[in-house]
């Protein structure tokens, strides 16, 4: 068994975006519920959240955008940017909650008190852009992560992985021109799926061409098509980038049942993506990993998805 | 929609008794394929095209002395030797719908466009049309294509554009299929949104079917056969 931490907190329910919205506090605590009556919450280290120091959002954000942010939740504006991104008058507080609270499992990682860990945040951050809130992302929370591991931990190779069935557009953003951060995506095809990036002759820019590597999986194509990908592209990629660190945008919307997604991965091909990851972890990083929460939205499956994605992590 | 917001306004021109040296350095410098021919009083005679220019340069099999000397005497032949004439034109009023019937029809790269009494107004590459449809199938803004099939009966639209409309979600376009199925058709709404789920549910509990999308693709590969 491992030491798995377990990035929690009540707060986290607390941005409440419109009645109806998919992005719901209903999700995390679908997940909490069945880690507690499964019993492996009481096998996890049970890590809260804390407020991020503002200069660590700005490692990504522009500052102008962060106030902006800001003023939107507290002038009770009904959304940000864009009417997908709701908000209620907390969402900022709870955005800095989840990044700082990442922030802190990181720390615990690199300084040996855990091996790996799994964020349940919200809300999420990968469509997140420099200055653009995107598909409910206000704080790009794994872009952040990454950057506080460069110069906080002084982590010279970061890989980021990222299942989620959309492409995460704010994250190849913003290591597009960066070879020391290696940014690969699995996500259902750009010309069907939120938000139209992500194609495969997107492979970074600048010093950091041959840096990014994009998978589409055409509609409908499943299980089959993901187990390809990821052994043709994602393994050979990491084996030769050889990450120090594996940081995870875990998105478990591209499931057969989740009407996000028409891409038809099931309870098995997510089972293959989590043993495939932690076989480049064990490889490379030394058993370091750090899986943050994005999308999934059919609660009756999000939590059996999350608990056997924790269960791996945890060896349990 | 018109041609004229998308034409390359003022197009770079050349005389026809100007050498093809000169011809070839403003097309290299412009990086553009199409170079309309213009008289002293306006008048288009020509198009050089990036084809036109091939043809008149030396075989790159010579060896490299030849290469050079026959290219040195090439490039002070005059434009008007090489340039296409009588070249095809459109008038400005033309759709982008008139547009690319000519190109299909005339299988040429660039139209320049004129007006009534055959002055050159402008440029229209079949790179400038591409960047047209990108706008118009709303490819640069961030969103998701929903596959609809509906009956082949009047106000069929309206019922979905109005489920789509409730969930307050902007369409980027919206395409029709129109001989997929005997009395269907294929509906394709690329909405503004990441959020999708709450349409598709409604669309479900309204009795429309969320086709899969591959399964138009096979469709497409057996009718080709």
């Amino acid at each position: 068994m491992k030491r798995t931490g377990f990035l929690f907190d009540e707060r986290y329910l607390l941005h409440l975006p419109f009645e109806g919205h998919p992005e719901s506090p209903a999700r995390l605590q679908s997940i909490h519920s069945r880690l507690a009556v499964s019993g492996v919450l009481d096998k996890l280290i049970l890590i809260n959240a804390e407020i991020a120091n503002q200069r660590w959002i700005e490692a990504v954000h522009k500052i102008q955008y962060i106030l902006r942010f800001e003023e939107a939740c507290i002038m009770g504006f009904p959304d940000f940017d864009h009417q997908d991104n709701s908000i209620c008058r907390d969402t900022y507080e709870i955005a800095l909650l989840a990044v700082g609270g990442i922030l802190r499992v990181i720390d615990e990682v690199m300084n040996g008190s855990l091996d790996n860990a799994f964020c349940a945040v919200r809300p999420p951050g990968h469509h997140a852009e420099v200055d653009t809130a995107m598909g409910f992302c206000y704080f790009n929370n794994i872009a952040i992560a990454a950057k506080y591991l460069q110069k906080k931990w002084g982590v010279g190779r970061i890989g980021i992985i990222d299942f989620d069935v959309h492409h995460g557009n704010g994250t190849q953003h913003t290591f597009e021109g960066d070879p020391t951060v290696f940014y690969y995506s699995i996500h259902e095809h750009p010309s069907f799926a939120y938000p139209g990036t992500g194609r495969e002759f997107e492979t970074g820019k600048g010093e950091g061409v041959g840096f990014t590597l994009n998978s589409p999986v055409l509609p409908g194509r499943g299980d089959d098509e993901y187990k390809a990908m990821i052994l043709k592209h994602l393994v050979p990629a990491f084996d030769s980038f050889k990450p120090e660190f594996i940081l995870l945008s875990a998105g478990f919307d591209a499931h057969e049942s989740d009407l996000m997604s028409g891409v038809n991965l099931t309870t098995q091909g997510y089972d293959f993506l989590t043993d495939e990851i932690l076989k480049l972890v064990d490889r490379h990083t030394g058993g370091r990993l750090v899986s943050i929460l994005e999308g999934g939205y059919n609660l009756d499956v999000l939590p059996i998805l999350v608990e056997n994605h924790i269960r791996r992590l945890a060896d349990i | 929609m018109f041609i004229s917001g998308m034409m390359a306004k003022e197009p770079v021109t050349i005389h026809p008794d100007a050498q093809i040296s000169e011809a070839r350095e403003l097309m290299q410098v412009n990086h553009i394929r199409h170079l309309p021919v213009v008289d002293g009083s306006g008048a288009l005679v020509g198009i050089l095209t990036d084809r036109d220019m091939r043809d008149a340069m030396p075989s790159i099999l010579l060896d490299k002395e030849s290469y050079e000397m026959t290219l040195a005497k090439v490039l002070t032949h005059t434009v008007r030797e090489i340039m296409t004439k009588n070249p095809q034109t459109i008038p400005v009023y033309y759709t982008i719908e008139d547009t690319l019937m000519v190109l299909q029809k005339k299988k040429v790269g660039a139209l320049p466009v004129v007006d009534e009494d055959g002055g050159l107004l402008g440029i229209l590459s079949t790179r400038d049309l591409l960047a047209s449809f990108i706008d118009v199938i709303g490819l640069g803004e961030p969103g998701t294509l929903l596959c609809i099939l509906a009956d082949d009966r009047q106000g069929q639209m309206k019922k979905i554009i109005d489920i789509i409309t409730e969930e307050k979600i902007s369409f980027g376009s919206v395409l029709v299929a129109r001989h997929w199925d005997k009395d269907k058709r294929a509906i394709f709404p690329y909405l503004l949104t990441n959020n999708v789920m709450n349409v598709k549910k409604k669309l479900l509990e309204k009795g429309y079917e969320l086709i899969d999308p591959m399964k138009l693709y096979l469709s497409q590969i057996s009718q080709k056969k």
